[in-house]
Order: structure tokens, then C-alpha cells, then sequence
């Protein structure tokens, strides 16, 4: 849940990345990493294994400026995408006020990005939160591989996206939609939070 | 030493004074900050903060494993620093602290005044439900310009 700090006039917002394994959600904090100015960002802390993969979560804070005189952070995450990993996934995802599901746009990942979607929801109804209320938007990662090997945003719009939320196609490796995907989750969490805040 | 609830303060400046502590922090159990002392820097708080909540969650998920109630509280000695992390229930929810001590403390004594700032925010938490305060009605304008200013566009 947003914390607002009505005292010393701070707002604190997590983000959590989710999406199957080696779909590029790592990537996208990369990339968020080495484009946002260093006042702007902290430290960016992975825990990995040592073959790089995501153990437990990737975390970077991020400084949104000020907003209506309250200075605007948010917390991102990511969750190791791996199936079995999912103890740890459903422990980044406590207290999440948005979700940026990263889908693999790979013809042949198509099954992991469906079982990653229902573990989502599974994860989010444990917990008690109905996806149906979270901001959530979907990113189609890999959409510079040739076209033969990948299914298009339409394409994955029609297979995955079964509420219409808003989604970007995406290739974080040079960049492309990470920003996009970043602003359409801090748009939405933060017009949920304008609509009603509360002191936590 | 910054706290998101006034009446955090009186009970965290008690155990800072008596524990000579470092640094502490207070985090919900999803890793927002609440309240901190000697931090410089926001970002490293924010850091420090999602670690902390990490391994509280992994090593209550490891008690839940061994059907065994969850660890009430974990240490770790360094070379300069020892580090003192508990979870602990408040009126406000499940609440985690960390606590960063030098030689000039000890385990012992962090451990101590801990407990008795575990008691003391129980008995300063206020009982009724926070109220609803809804941010300015042009906060949604100045969250586009905001940004356009951060992304570029």
C-alpha cells in the first residue's frame, strides 16, 4: 500500500515487475538504472544467483520530483520468474501498489507467459487483493527478435490481455517502451492514489 | 530521525538514547519505511528497508516450513557494526525493525531497550482507524507535468 506522509509531505509507492522467467524484467531495471539521472535513483540492489538469474528480487528507488509539493518515490521490484521460486514471489509482492506484467513475446514462451498470469492472480488472491483492482499494465518484451519468432502486441493483446488494460511492446535491451511501461504504471498508481488517499 | 507518525518519535528517541544505536529503522512488513535515525540519504533507507523486510519474510516462510512459530528476532555480528533485526505486532499492523550498532553497544543492549520500545509504541499508538485525508485536487495536473519532467516527454 502507498504511504503518504502527510507530515513531511512524502508519497512512497511499490512497483513490482512480474512476468515469467528470463522475460526481462531485470532488464527493465537495468535500463531504468542507467538512464535516470543519479539524483534521481538509488543504489540498485540484486539479489542473484550467480549465473545472474533472479534469487530473491532486484530492487531500485526511483525520486518521481515533487507532486503537488509532496516529494514522489517509488520502490521497484522484481520477482524471480522461475516456477518454483514462486515462496518468494508471493513475499515481493506483499503490500504491491502496482503491477507491470513483462510477458516474453517468444511464439514459443506462450505457455509461460499464461501460467506466470494465473500465478499472479493466484499470488495477489492468497493475499486477498482482486487483480481486477490493481493498476496493472502489460509490456511485450522482446519485439526486436525477427518476426517469424514472435507473436505481436495485437497478436498477445488478444491471447493475454483479457481485461484491455493498457499495454506497450517493448525491447529492453535498446530501451525501447521501458519508459513508456514505467510512466502508463506511475500514471495509474498515482490517479488511484489522488482519487483516495489515506495516511498509512 | 524522521518518522511518518508523530507519536513514533518519543518512544524511538528513548530507545536511541539508552541503546547508543547507529542507525535504526521501523518498516511495515512490505518494506515501507515508518520511521529512521541516521540515514543520509532517502534511497539508502528505501534499500536498507526492502532488505530488511526480504529476510524477515523469507526466515518467517522457513518457520512456517518447520511449523514453528515465527523467529522473533535475528542477529548478525561484523568486524565494526552488529546488526539487529525483530518483528514485532503494533495496534498499526506488523512492524520490523533494524537497528545498526557499534562497539560502543552491544546485542545485549539493543536487544534490551528493544523490547521496551516494542512496549512503548504499543501503549502510544493510537487505537482509532487513520482517517482519510485526500491529496490536493491538483495533484493530478501536476502529476503529468511531473512526468513529462522525469521521462522526457
Amino acid at each position: 500500500m502507498s504511504l503518504v506522509n502527510f507530515t513531511s509531505r512524502e508519497i512512497t509507492c511499490k512497483i513490482v515487475y512480474y512476468g515469467p522467467g528470463r522475460s526481462g524484467k531485470t532488464s527493465n531495471l537495468q535500463y531504468i538504472y542507467g538512464r535516470v539521472p543519479e539524483a534521481r535513483r538509488g543504489r540498485m540492489v540484486s539479489l542473484a544467483t550467480k549465473g545472474d538469474r533472479t534469487l530473491f528480487f532486484d530492487f531500485l528507488p526511483l525520486e518521481l520530483g515533487t507532486i503537488s509539493g509532496f516529494a514522489t518515490r517509488f520502490q521497484l521490484y522484481t520477482v524471480p520468474g522461475q516456477v518454483y521460486y514462486n515462496a518468494t514471489r508471493k513475499l515481493v509482492l506483499q503490500g504491491a501498489d502496482g503491477i507491470v506484467f513483462v510477458a516474453d513475446s517468444q511464439a514459443r514462451r506462450f505457455d509461460d507467459n499464461l501460467e506466470s498470469l494465473q500465478n499472479l492472480q493466484e499470488n495477489l488472491l492468497a493475499q486477498g487483493v482482486d487483480i481486477r483492482e490493481l493498476p496493472i499494465v502489460y509490456q511485450y518484451n522482446k519485439q526486436d527478435l525477427p518476426a517469424d519468432l514472435i507473436l505481436g502486441p495485437d497478436e498477445l493483446d488478444d491471447a493475454l490481455n483479457f481485461r484491455a488494460v493498457t499495454s506497450f511492446g517493448a525491447d529492453c535491451l535498446s530501451g525501447n517502451g521501458v519508459f513508456e511501461t514505467l510512466r502508463g504504471i506511475s500514471e495509474l498508481v498515482l490517479k488511484r492514489l489522488a482519487a483516495g488517499s489515506r495516511v498509512a | 530521525m524522521r518518522a511518518v507518525e508523530p507519536w513514533v518519535e518519543g518512544p524511538l528517541a528513548t530507545f536511541l538514547d539508552e541503546s547508543a544505536a547507529r542507525l535504526t529503522l521501523l518498516m511495515t512488513s512490505a518494506g515501507q519505511v515508518l520511521a529512521q535515525h541516521g540515514f543520509t540519504r532517502a534511497f539508502d533507507v528505501m534499500s536498507a528497508a526492502a532488505l530488511g523486510a526480504g529476510i524477515m519474510a523469507s526466515t518467517d516462510e522457513l518457520a512456517r516450513l518447520m511449523d514453528a512459530p515465527p523467529f522473533r528476532a535475528m542477529a548478525h555480528q561484523g568486524v565494526q557494526h552488529g546488526l539487529f533485526l525483530s518483528g514485532f505486532d503494533t495496534p498499526q499492523g506488523r512492524w520490523i525493525g533494524l537497528v545498526v550498532f557499534g562497539p560502543e553497544s552491544s546485542l545485549g543492549l539493543v536487544q534490551l531497550f528493544f523490547e521496551r520500545l516494542v512496549v512503548d509504541l504499543a501503549m502510544k499508538a493510537p487505537t482509532e482507524a487513520p482517517s482519510n485525508r485526500v491529496l490536493g485536487s491538483d495533484f493530478e495536473d501536476e502529476l503529468n507535468a511531473s512526468l513529462r519532467t522525469l521521462f522526457g516527454q
